[in-house]
């Protein structure tokens, strides 16, 4: 295998930016536009959790029953581990996060802005009309954030800049069967989209990219489904199996490759890349859309299983569930669900699972 | 519609079945005059609309099962904007409601476990998995639920109403509207949320009428957003009766007697029901009855109720002298009457749905927690942390300590679930709520 891309750390990369004068959003998940934290030099760093934390700071203000995402960011900001950010963004997706952005509003107060975006969940032209409004009353919140109005100039080179990552990433998850990348490894580069500058990311991908082999990575391949790949660990046990991950429904990853707008308004280009990504719950595809793009995506790819990695209390992905492993089954798919707590390691019961499943097929 | 199928429509939903509830509702009362007296030593009798409440909703529930003979039904959340549907003859069901009457029949875990064995997770709403497991195993403490021809679910209560109707939609394979309200983080939703509502208010119109077979009459629009305002505004004047020490009803009285307004809004029987009521309150008032004897302490109850333990919870709170005189639940079907304006149906209705409480901060839930404490003159909260309801569960713990430290007021943070009752541990409610009152000095 080629060696893999050195990926820079997040605390690093966080450090340079705000080193060279720029500043931090910390940004929940799901959808948000990066280009338009750009425009006004705010790095986006994602919080997916992260996983394995003290919750207890953040018990102090949600009750057990929601997801632990949204439990250890709120523990992560208590505890000091977003003292860097400059800007707190919480996009709309899903009860949870509502109600997280809300209490940090109303109640915890960091010493953070916290700045919602509603993400719209209708399909129709009003969806996209909406949110280009949405994003442009954002720009004014980020004008004062960041003491200074936006420069059109600087919101098209982002939204340039963000368009050519995108494409990036969406060769990496295309083409991933002819990258020599282990599932770690690759995961490992997709996700640095969270953190790294749009530019740094495609120079990353790109040249992962440039290595690309001919004859395609062997191995019994498997599509991840649900939430997010989490605990790490469960892509290396998957490369101990022998199998490759060969295509990504997941929400923090293959849901979030958005495609260029054709808008001349900016605002609109932006609406119309955040709503044209691929079926997913949480902005309110339909469940027939979501099975249609799953079971494409597996035959597509040849992939003999499909994982569902849950995370615990997700109502936007348990409920399509039932219909969307039905329609897997339909199509001769067999797959296998792993629901956890963020804060959980990768079980032997789940491992157990993973290699019934992958024996089965092999 | 065929002559027959007609005729089987009109007899049984129109002629025998009224007929015979009409009995029935008759005989209640019969009883409720003659009957021995009232054995309760410290909760007030039943109030004398039941039997009429009970009435309406049964003959609801019958047309239902009927209704695919004669009419286009459709199934809607239950704080969507009706009002367009109803003018143009939908019948129209509400799930969480027929959930809830599941829950209060103590049939919700019998029938939830059929969506479980189906692959629904028991971390989805109890409601939802309610109505599905009714849908998977045919069995309803109704009868029979008639199949929906349109799907209307409105974000404005939760994001797992769109979720849940997407279930339903790809059950039925009908068409299914949605009416996302942006929530409201601030004090007021910026001009382009209400735009994008209203928006969809009009695009929901058209497909309904494509589903109706015929156009929506203003007129006929107007005359049901009047019938939904006035219903709204008895409903509210109802409660607020309750700010007269002591209290002529009980929370618990309210969340009974609150089905019609939230499945029967825009018709005008039910705006005839809550002036009946409110008639009946106001002669409790002046009869000085009580819903609780004697009434010690009053508190507000906070999110759903609990449906199958209702009376329980009742009795226990009211053998302490402790009485649930406000309920921000049931508040939440008239706080939004002043917004709703006939002559403006698009504009008001836009924005009357996107205001509820469920769709506001969770900083706007505990201004009116404060308020109605304050209107109420309440000497304690019950906040009800509901398992399966997320949007008003999430805040509660800042709420209730704000409560106690900027109001003085106690104020108690009880575990349950609105419909599964595998999540209520008796034994433990008992004591914290025995633990509660004892701290409140009764």
């Amino acid at each position: 295998m080629a060696r893999p891309p050195e990926i820079p750390r997040r605390s690093d990369v966080t450090r340079a930016h705000k080193a060279k004068g720029g500043r931090v959003a910390a940004v929940l998940p799901i959808h948000y536009p990066r280009a338009l934290l750009r425009a006004f030099s705010f790095l986006p760093v994602e919080v997916w959790g992260p996983p394995g934390l003290d919750y207890a700071p953040g018990a102090a203000h949600l009750q057990p029953y929601v997801c632990s995402i949204v439990r250890n960011a709120l523990s992560f900001l208590l505890s000091g581990g977003l003292d860097i950010a400059d800007l707190i963004v919480v996009p709309h997706g899903c009860d949870s996060l509502q109600g997280l952005a809300s209490v940090l509003m109303d109640f915890v107060q960091p010493r953070q802005p916290v700045v919602p975006i509603y993400i719209p969940r209708s399909h129709t032209a009003a969806g996209v009309a909406f949110l280009s409004e949405e994003l442009r009353e954002l720009a004014a919140r980020l004008a004062s954030c960041a003491g200074r109005p936006l420069d059109t100039r600087d919101l098209w080179e982002a939204i340039r800049r963000e368009e050519r990552a995108e494409g990036v990433l969406h060769r990496l998850h295309a083409e991933r069967l002819s990258l020599s990348l282990s599932n770690l490894e690759h995961y490992r580069l997709v996700r640095s989209r969270e953190y790294l500058p749009a530019e740094v990311f495609t120079t990353l991908g790109e040249s992962a990219l440039a290595a690309q082999t001919r004859e395609p990575v062997g191995g019994t391949r498997f599509v991840l489904s649900g939430v997010l790949p989490e605990p790490m660990d469960l892509l290396s046990a998957l490369d101990r199996m022998g199998v490759v991950v060969a295509g990504d429904d997941l929400i923090a990853c293959g849901r979030r490759v958005y495609p260029p707008g054709d808008s001349d308004d900016p605002f609109e280009r932006m609406a119309q890349g955040l709503l044209g990504a691929p079926p997913d719950s949480t902005r309110g595809s339909s469940i027939d859309a979501r099975r249609e793009h799953l079971v494409h995506l597996a035959q597509r790819v040849g992939a003999k299983g499909v994982v569902f990695c849950l995370v615990k209390f997700c109502e936007p992905e348990l409920f399509p569930l039932p219909d969307l492993r039905q329609g897997l089954r339909e199509a001769g798919i067999p797959s296998v669900v792993l629901e956890a707590d963020l804060n959980d390691p990768l079980s032997l019961q789940a491992q157990t699972r993973l290699q019934a499943l992958a024996e089965m097929i092999a | 519609m065929n002559r027959r199928e007609a005729a089987r429509y009109y007899l049984n939903a129109r002629v025998l079945g009224p007929a015979l509830l009409r009995g029935r509702r008759w005989a209640a009362e019969w009883e409720a005059r003659t009957r021995r007296p009232w054995s309760s030593s410290h909760l007030a009798p039943p109030l004398g609309i039941s039997p009429r409440m009970k009435e309406l909703v049964a003959r609801h529930w019958l047309e239902g099962r009927y209704a695919n003979l004669n009419r286009k039904v459709a199934w809607v959340t239950s704080g969507a904007p009706v009002e367009f549907l109803k003018a143009l003859d939908f019948y129209v069901l509400y799930p969480e409601n027929h959930a809830a009457i599941c829950g209060t029949a103590r049939r919700a875990v019998e029938l939830a476990t059929f969506a479980e064995e189906a692959g629904y997770s028991r971390d989805i709403c109890s409601y939802a998995r309610t109505d599905l497991g009714t849908l998977l195993s045919g069995r309803s403490p109704v009868g029979r639920l008639p199949r929906p021809d349109l799907l209307l679910a409105c974000t404005n209560i939760c994001q797992t109403v769109l979720f849940w109707y997407q279930v339903l939609a790809q059950h039925f394979r009908v068409p299914l509207i949605v009416i996302d309200t942006p929530f409201i983080y601030g004090q007021e939703a910026p001009p382009h949320s209400l735009a994008y509502v209203r928006r969809q208010i009009e695009e929901a119109i058209a497909v309904a009428e494509r589903v109706a077979g015929k156009g929506l009459s203003q007129a006929r629009f107007q005359l049901v957003g009047n019938l939904s305002r006035q219903a709204s505004f008895l409903w509210l004047e109802i409660l607020e009766r309750n700010r007269h020490e002591p209290a002529p009803i009980s929370a618990f009285d309210e969340f009974i007697q609150m089905a019609p307004i939230v499945e029967m809004r825009g018709d005008a029987f039910t705006v005839d029901f809550y002036a009946a009521m409110l008639r009946e309150v106001d002669q409790r008032i002046a009869r000085g009855i009580s819903a609780v004897y004697p009434e010690r302490r009053r508190l507000m109850w906070d999110n759903l109720p609990v449906w199958y333990r209702l009376r329980y919870l009742a009795e226990l709170l009211a053998e302490r002298g402790v009485a649930i005189v406000a309920s921000t639940y049931a508040n939440a079907w008239g706080e939004l009457a002043p917004l709703l304006d006939p002559d403006y149906p698009l504009e008001s209705m836009a924005r009357a749905y996107t205001y509820p409480i469920l769709n506001r901060s969770t900083g706007q839930k505990l201004a009116t927690m404060k308020r109605m404490i304050r209107d109420y003159h309440l000497d304690g909260v019950i906040l009800h942390s509901d398992r399966s309801c997320k949007p008003y569960s999430i805040g509660q713990m800042d709420q209730r300590d704000q409560l106690i430290e900027q109001m003085k007021t106690p104020a108690l943070l009880l575990d349950a679930d609105h419909n599964d009752s595998r999540c209520f541990a008796e034994e433990q409610v008992s004591n914290r709520i025995a633990a509660f009152v004892e701290m409140l000095g009764v």
